[in-house]
């Protein structure tokens, strides 16, 4: 029933984020901005149109998109909503979830390879190096979750109730920082790409996706909002976790937590120039070792 | 007696093959290699099944006293992976060798089935010697063979300077592990690995093993001696690199780990395991940096084996690190990730190298910017490389992962348990940094030889290969999918050995800890293809009445694209580059367009990345060579007084020097 509940409570967050982002910066702009569910009826629409494929195109193209929302669904299976319990749960499944959602990434990076644009092997380019140099943080993050927390499964890290302690709070809130960075990235928000961009030479996702249509275009879509639901729920997580909250808690906090995170920035900061997106993702990277260290230091109970 | 039944049976193999017609050669040696699987793989399965040790034969040797032919769990474990290879390889050579068969003479092809079935049974009898002369000479016989082996294309330059090189290098290897066993004879009287307790009981152990670390590292390409892999392996045919890279090198893994398993002392297991563990970061990390940058497919792979590598001893840092920690949890899981990772790589990486071998005997090349689109033409070529690129970059649901969840499941409980936390979230940090840019080199790979449109007319006129290649290749292909499917099956091969190192901890840890993760593990793994067929499935079901439309690749508007705009394997690498560019060396011909040109005229634009580590071994006494020679020629002034001068000075320094008697 638990694990019903909370692969439920996952799917309506990943549903929710993007119009909880989409009604943020209209609030922001001050427009009347799109209706909550638009990217629903976007999607809807997708769904039941034919498709057109490149005539470069192999089968690799047509599976891609399966692969990658598959991914993506056997991703979400594994995380849990606070401290209830998801499908699939086993000690060090944070590894898995991290490397099944890297099999998500190669399959877009080699259906965008495969139509032989010169724009969509730009994109694909730039989602493989930064792909590469937001592992580390990922892993660290989830290294500093087994640290404080002694388990290497997100079943186990998040459902344990703790007892309110400072040095738990202070790491796990630091954490939940690091994941709504880690969101940025993965899921290609503001600043690292912009989803709204108009021009093919600055995208990153967008364009890897230009020959989809129809139904792989939904599927991609699909899973970009389970990928985008599964960082935002750690970042929850975490939270929800310092503070002794329930799942009931971690739902809206996971939507808007991130949701008016990526809205907000997306409203006020403008995209970063290519040449530095590196060295934002690396600073990332950089942060999560600092945030592993600061937890080492707290649990070795040295005051700093 | 050893040798006498070594060296008739090597006799019988030459004559057989340089007497058998031309076209049943690979035939002899194959029967030759199955043979000698078979009778390798009956007391290897023995020994993994019941977990005892079996000693095969009794030498005596001349030097070293008495040694003998033993096979224990991690003999066993090697043995078993370099028979299939072998037979493996044996099948592949078929269809590579067919279009060299007119062009070679008889006894050239004679000498390279000669070399390849004493490869391979060298390399059993490196593993499954206990020490001394045997070993080395087995370790000789195998550098000898792999040396001919790399000739094969002898007429090209850069072969014979590839294998010169390997054959100097192999030979300090091979002094350093002189000296190691002579280090082990002068302490205990016997040469054997066994003995190598009794010289670490002795006080000695940091310099010993360190003297085997560079001996075997040397054969593995640990770095800084890696320069030969990407020297050797494009130089060498297909199945040659193979063999080479998916096997031969882990025998220099396998003799590390025979020379760990004697240190008992905590404390000089910590060093020994963070030396292991820095070695592995570093090689690690070059490996696939440079691995991403290189344009050449045969050595992008030659990078990934030594990126591979760097993988196992990272495993086997943290192993050992567990081990001195006295938290037996960590050492098993790492190690049995390390061991794990030996046999995964052993079977993507000939795979990786056999679909390679394709697509040179099609088009005669391996420029990676010459290719493009191949996978229409070869079909079956592509789905099996799209399968080893999976495997390679880890990644569920094939084995590659399998290998890498276990090491960093040992490095996330050693900083769980807090032992050794920062050395484990290096080793994490280095590893998932690996893990990412792996998937750029070979995303890279992939794409540019198998997807887009061709570059190059070649491969229009390109064929799918011969089905005993493809046949060959099905063998490495059913061990991933296995281990990737049903890996609480597998881990019960590695966990013999591991029970060797660790006898009392290993079942427990293995039987209540890892098979139920690696249970689950498949189950997922299962979840995914499924899910993954449903949802194409479903896809095609909804298709089927809608209106599919081919077209066109969307240009963005631009009117005319054509293939030559498509993106290259450098342009794609050109990012990562951009950031790692100090660590190569990059030989320019040609000139890019500069930002300012605004109708930008024809260039012509070609870039080599090469190892700056190469300097070290090729450049510097060639250097200084020069320089030395630069001074010398100072003294060659072309003036008869000034040579006269000069023999005077001679005479007067003889005439000093015998005054003193010194001469």
């Amino acid at each position: 029933m638990a694990i019903v509940l909370n692969t439920l409570l996952i799917i309506i967050t990943a549903l929710a984020i993007p119009g909880v982002i989409n009604r943020t910066r209209a609030l922001l702009a001050g427009r009347k901005g799109l209706p909550f569910s638009q990217h629903l009826r976007n999607v809807n629409v997708l769904l039941r149109k034919g498709a057109v494929y490149s005539t470069t195109t192999t089968a690799l193209f047509r599976i891609a998109p399966a692969i990658y929302l598959g991914a993506a669904i056997v991703a979400t299976l594994m995380m849990p909503v606070a401290d209830l319990y998801p499908l699939i749960s086993f000690e060090g499944d944070v590894i898995c979830f991290a490397y099944t959602l890297a099999l998500a990434r190669v399959a877009i990076i080699l259906a965008a390879m495969d139509t032989g644009s010169s724009f969509e092997g730009m994109g694909a380019s730039r989602e493989a190096l930064y792909g590469a140099l937001i592992e580390p943080a990922l892993m660290i993050g989830f290294a500093t979750l087994a640290l404080f927390c002694g388990y290497t499964s997100f079943a186990d890290i998040f459902e344990h109730e703790q007892s309110f302690d400072l040095h738990l709070t202070i790491v796990m809130l630091l954490t939940a920082f690091l994941f709504v960075e880690i969101t940025f990235v993965e899921s290609g928000r503001v600043p690292v790409d912009d989803p709204k961009t108009h021009l093919e030479l600055t995208m990153i996702h967008e364009v890897m996706c230009l020959d989809y249509s129809g139904i792989d275009m939904g599927m991609i879509h699909i899973a970009g909002w389970l990928k985008t639901a599964c960082f935002a729920m750690i970042a929850a997580n975490a939270v929800t976790a310092t503070c002794c909250f329930h799942w009931w808690c971690a739902v809206p906090l996971a939507i808007l937590l991130t949701g008016v995170a990526i809205g907000v920035v997306e409203s006020t900061q403008a995209r970063n120039k290519l040449s530095r997106n590196t060295t934002f993702i690396v600073t990332i990277s950089a942060l999560a070792a600092l945030i592993f260290f600061i937890g080492y230091l707290l649990k070795l109970n040295i005051n700093i | 007696m050893f040798y006498i039944l070594l060296l008739s049976a090597l006799t019988l193999l030459v004559a057989a093959l340089f007497l058998t017609p031309l076209r049943q050669k690979m035939w002899v040696a194959f029967a030759a290699v199955v043979a000698a699987a078979i009778a390798i793989a009956i007391p290897a399965i023995g020994v993994l099944a019941e977990g005892s040790e079996v000693e095969l034969m009794r030498i005596s040797s001349p030097i070293f006293g008495a040694e003998s032919l033993t096979m224990d769990s991690l003999s066993a474990l090697f043995s078993l992976v370099i028979g299939i290879a072998g037979v493996a390889t044996l099948l592949y050579s078929r269809g590579y060798l067919a279009q060299y068969l007119n062009k070679k003479s008889s006894a050239h092809i004679s000498l390279h089935y000669t070399a390849l079935v004493i490869l391979v049974i060298s390399m059993m009898l490196v593993v499954i010697s206990s020490g001394g002369f045997s070993f080395l000479l087995a370790w000789e016989l195998m550098t000898i063979a792999s040396f001919i082996l790399i000739l094969f294309d002898a007429e090209r330059q850069q072969v014979l300077r590839a294998a010169l090189a390997y054959l100097i290098m192999m030979h300090i290897g091979f002094v350093l592990l002189v000296a190691g066993f002579a280090s082990i004879y002068a302490i205990t009287g016997t040469g054997n690995f066994a003995d190598l307790a009794t010289c670490f009981s002795s006080g000695k152990t940091l310099p010993i093993f360190i003297l085997f670390l560079l001996g075997f590292g040397m054969k593995a390409g640990l770095f800084p001696m890696h320069v030969w892999l990407p020297e050797a392996h494009p130089a060498a045919p297909s199945h040659v690199s193979a063999i080479m890279s998916g096997v031969m090198i882990k025998t220099g893994v396998y003799g590390v780990m025979r020379a760990l398993w004697y240190v008992v002392e905590p404390s000089e297991l910590h060093t020994i395991g963070l030396i292991i563990l820095a070695v592995g970061v570093v090689t690690g990390l070059w490996g696939v940096i440079l691995a991403a940058v290189q344009n050449d497919a045969k050595r992008l792979l030659a990078y990934s084996s030594i990126e591979n590598i760097g993988v196992i001893f990272i495993g086997l840092g943290i192993a050992t690190l567990g081990q001195a920690a006295g938290n037996y949890l960590v050492a098993t899981i790492a190690l049995c990730g390390a061991l794990l990772h030996t046999v995964n790589h052993s079977m993507f990486k000939s795979l990786l190298f056999f679909g390679a071998g394709n697509i040179y005997s099609q088009m005669h090349t391996t420029l990676l910017d010459r290719f493009g689109g191949v996978a229409k033409h070869m079909p079956m070529t592509a789905i099996l490389f799209f399968i080893a690129t999976i495997a390679i970059c880890a990644l569920p649901p094939l084995n590659g992962f399998i290998g890498e969840f276990l090491i960093y499941l040992g490095m996330l409980d050693s900083i769980r348990e807090g032992v050794n936390t920062i050395y484990a979230a290096g080793g994490l940090l280095a590893l998932a940094l690996i893990g990412g840019i792996v998937v750029l080199a070979f995303t890279k790979l992939y794409s540019t030889i198998f997807l887009g449109s061709p570059r190059d007319h070649h491969v229009a006129e390109s064929m799918e290969v011969d089905n005993f290649r493809i046949a060959a290749m099905a063998i490495p292909t059913v061990g991933i999918i296995t281990i990737g499917m049903f890996p609480q099956f597998a881990i019960r091969m590695v966990e013999r050995v591991a029970n060797q190192f660790f006898p009392a901890a290993t079942s427990p840890i293995v039987d209540m800890y890892i098979a139920p993760n690696l249970w689950k593990i498949s189950l997922t793994a299962w979840l995914l293809v499924i899910i993954i067929a449903l949802l194409y499935l479903l896809k095609n079901r909804a298709q089927r009445t809608r209106t599919i439309e081919q077209g066109p690749t969307w240009g963005c508007g631009f009117t005319s694209p054509n293939i030559r705009m498509q993106y290259t394997g450098e342009s794609y690498s050109e990012p990562l580059e951009s950031i790692t560019t100090s660590l190569t060396q990059n030989t320019v011909e040609g000139r890019a367009v500069s930002k300012s040109e605004i109708f930008p005229s024809s260039h012509g634009y070609s870039i080599k990345h090469k190892d700056k580590i190469d300097r070290l071994f090729a450049a510097w006494w060639m250097e200084l060579l020069h320089i030395i020679n630069k001074r010398i020629m100072n003294l060659r002034t072309g003036k008869i007084n000034h040579y006269i001068l000069f023999a005077l000075l001679f005479l007067v320094v003889i005439f000093i020097l015998s005054l003193f008697n010194w001469i």
